[in-house]
């Protein structure tokens, strides 16, 4: 007889075509673990935009990105390819993120960009690398994952469009497993306090493969202090957004990570 | 005036001399045919000759405005000793049509007065060049030719005399340059020459019977000549940081590549794939007919050991090196960087780029718990159209880029002053003073601005500066 769990992973290796799967990253938060697939899964490549000046900037969605997938650089080493070096070390560190652990690259074009990530995916040792581009297109995407799949790394693609740039169409389809729509959400300084509060982020996850969408307002937990880096899990919940009514029952949804 | 800047056989057979006027020359050889001197023709062929001359060492120097200096410490051996070398050399010269005189020695101003003054082809014996040097004239010693002239003046015409007489007087009577150069060329002061690449005694070649061009032959012999110089350095414990090939072709043009390595290494076949992607730019017209390696930054590399304990994780020789190679000379090694702290109060000098794997940080990381901006722009972007309530304040609105923001929160300010004591004591002012503000717009978007001056100082006028992003 099969239970549900069971029945669930024999289905997910059918899904990922008989390769075996990577495993997730929890989140450690459980509505939004739940939409996912137990968490954020590896050997996988997802895309974090951003809308309005953020197409541009790129700012709350590489905060939000490197928060994310900083236990892995915790674990192994990253690597963040840029199209334009204003991605600043100190701010990453006041984030958590370890920038001790991070090869910048620089590209020249889209093109070189996508290629710099597939081979640093393909890497013995890398667990994040992180992507700034502008577009992924069919081909590109799959060979993003192709070279996930090799060593179980995760690719993060910020969506980032040049300044003053008309900006290219979306693509109409996608290979990533999960979409994340960044922005950055007004914060709450602690009771009794000035200045502003911990960062937090209204995102919504608009796609997710072997999981459902969802949309919250999510903060970064212990930033600026010594203690950032050590915290097990780099975001916490503040609210559920949208509608609540597809917010599951949490029990039906754990996986074992 | 004109005259005379060089002359071939037949005229210095009927005295012509350099130097003298043109007028005169027409006068004693009226059928004179005279060519314009094109000193910057002669400087760009004597380059290219040096650069010719790779094929016999990396380290090749010009000495204009007709000599070359080739430090072939080390590089002998791949011709069967110095007499078969300078064979080669001597054969392949005359194969293009130039006049020459050769000498090897140890210094490189013995070799220069052997080639100029001494027998052509000449080779002192190590440590021998003393007894070669006595015999010719105190010219031979590159001394400029007024004090040449007055050596030979006082009747010292041979560097031997040169060489019995005491130093002390040597010096005070003809300066301490004609001293210097003697003990330039006898070996006892060192001399620095300005090579054009770096000198190496780690060099490979490869010479063909059959020039190549096809891109599979210039991919295998690439491997070929990693492979021969890597088992050198292997034997001898060493790896290197950076790799130089020189195709040399049929025509005499010498093609160079480079690549670099993050790690000392002396893998042949990563070696040769990192120069695969770009052997499809070397052109090789007519046919290769020799290839060299140089190796530079060689190092002590000791043997990797394979811990079984750790054996799951990853070795970055393994893995990240190679990546960090790959990258690199695909994009330049600028392009590639890991960001470290840097001892600095100004905010965009706080990072300094490092090669990757190169170095340890060892220097304290950044402070966490001040908040700095996860993207900082290069050029501070101005504010305009800020509202600003008291001196003090952190603005209550401003527009950036076409769009204003009405400030909801604000943190600050944060003094960060500039480092005035790098500059000159006239230019420093309190304007150099930033106040630093972390503020939210309503919407939630975090922006690092600050104020360069201060209210009611009119020389410095306050400004606004929008200066980084933050989460």
């Amino acid at each position: 007889m099969l239970d549900l769990a069971a029945m669930r992973a024999k289905i997910a290796v059918l899904e990922s075509g008989g390769r075996a799967g990577h495993g997730v990253l929890p989140l450690g938060i459980e509505m939004v673990d739940a939409a996912l697939p137990g968490g954020l899964p590896l050997g996988h490549w997802h895309e974090v935009i951003g809308d309005g000046q953020e197409a541009e900037t790129c700012a709350a969605p590489a905060a939000f990105a490197a928060l994310m997938a900083s236990p892995l650089a915790r674990r192994g080493e990253a690597v963040w390819v840029l199209r334009r070096d204003d991605l600043w070390a100190p701010g990453l560190t006041g984030l958590g993120f370890p920038p001790e652990r991070l090869i910048q690259v620089c590209a020249r074009d889209e093109a070189e960009a996508l290629a710099a990530m597939e081979d640093a995916l393909a890497t013995v040792g890398v667990a994040a690398v992180f992507g700034e581009v502008e577009a992924v297109d069919l081909t590109a995407g799959r060979r993003l994952q192709l070279a996930c799949e090799k060593r179980g790394a995760v690719a993060l693609v910020l969506k980032r469009r040049p300044y003053g740039g008309a900006g290219k169409r979306e693509a109409a389809g996608s290979t990533c497993a999960t979409r994340w729509r960044v922005a950055s959400a007004p914060s709450e300084p602690p009771a009794g306090e000035f200045g502003l509060g911990a960062p937090r982020f209204s995102v919504a996850l608009e796609r997710c493969r072997g999981g459902r969408t969802g949309a919250w307002i999510l903060e970064a937990a212990g930033t600026y202090s010594w203690e950032a880096s050590d915290a097990p899990y780099p975001l916490r919940l503040v609210a559920p957004l949208g509608d609540r009514q597809l917010a599951p029952a949490p029990s039906a949804h754990r996986h074992a990570a | 005036m004109r005259r005379l800047a060089a002359v071939d056989a037949r005229a210095a057979a009927l005295y012509l001399r350099p130097g003298l006027k043109a007028t005169d020359a027409l006068a004693i050889v009226p059928g004179l045919t005279t060519a314009e001197a094109e000193p910057e023709a002669d400087a760009a062929a004597l380059t290219a000759l040096a650069d010719w001359c790779v094929r016999f060492s990396p380290a090749v120097a010009t000495d204009p405005p007709d000599g070359l200096f080739l430090d072939i410490a080390g590089t002998d051996h791949l011709w069967g000793g110095e007499e078969a070398m300078l064979a080669d050399l001597r054969g392949r010269l005359l194969g293009n049509g130039l006049r020459f005189r050769l000498a090897i020695a140890d210094t490189a101003g013995a070799a220069w007065a052997l080639a100029h003054h001494g027998p052509d082809g000449a080779i002192a014996l190590p440590e021998g060049q003393a007894d070669l040097l006595r015999p010719l004239p105190p010219a031979a010693l590159r001394l400029d030719p007024a004090a040449a002239a007055q050596i030979e003046r006082l009747g010292l015409r041979r560097i031997g005399q040169l060489i019995d007489l005491p130093r002390g007087p040597l010096a005070r009577r003809f300066g301490a340059q004609a001293l210097m150069r003697l003990d330039q060329a006898l070996g006892r002061a060192p001399e620095a020459l300005s090579f054009r690449r770096p000198p190496t005694p780690w060099l490979a070649r490869l010479a063909f019977f059959e020039p190549i061009s096809a891109p599979e032959d210039m991919a295998r012999v690439t491997e070929d000549v990693c492979a021969k110089l890597c088992a050198r350095l292997e034997a001898e414990g060493r790896g290197a940081r950076r790799f130089e090939i020189f195709f040399h072709r049929v025509d005499g043009k010498v093609l160079p590549l480079a690549v670099g390595l993050s790690l000392a290494g002396r893998e042949a076949r990563r070696i040769a794939r990192l120069f695969a992607p770009k052997l499809e730019i070397v052109d090789p017209g007519f046919g290769i007919e020799a290839v060299t390696l140089a190796a530079y930054e060689v190092e002590t590399m000791s043997g990797r050991q394979v811990r079984i304990e750790t054996a799951s994780e990853a070795a970055v020789e393994d893995g990240l090196a190679p990546l960090v190679d790959r990258l690199a000379n695909r994009l330049g090694s600028e392009r590639v960087w890991r960001a470290l702290p840097a001892e600095s109060h100004a905010p965009e000098l706080a990072v300094r780029r490092a090669r990757p794997l190169a170095e340890a940080s060892s220097a304290r990381n950044w402070d966490p718990e001040a908040p700095r901006p996860i993207r900082l722009f290069r050029r501070p972007e101005p504010l305009d159209q800020v509202v600003a309530l008291t001196p003090d304040e952190p603005p209550r609105r401003f527009r950036w880029r076409g769009r204003v923001h009405e400030v909801a929160r604000a943190e600050g300010p944060e003094r960060i002053g500039e480092e005035w004591w790098k500059q000159a004591i006239d230019d420093v002012s309190v304007g150099q003073v930033r106040d630093y503000y972390r503020v939210e717009d309503q919407a939630g978007a975090r922006f690092w601005v600050f104020r360069a001056g201060l209210y009611g100082d009119p020389e410095a006028p306050p400004k606004w500066w929008l200066h980084g992003l933050f989460a």
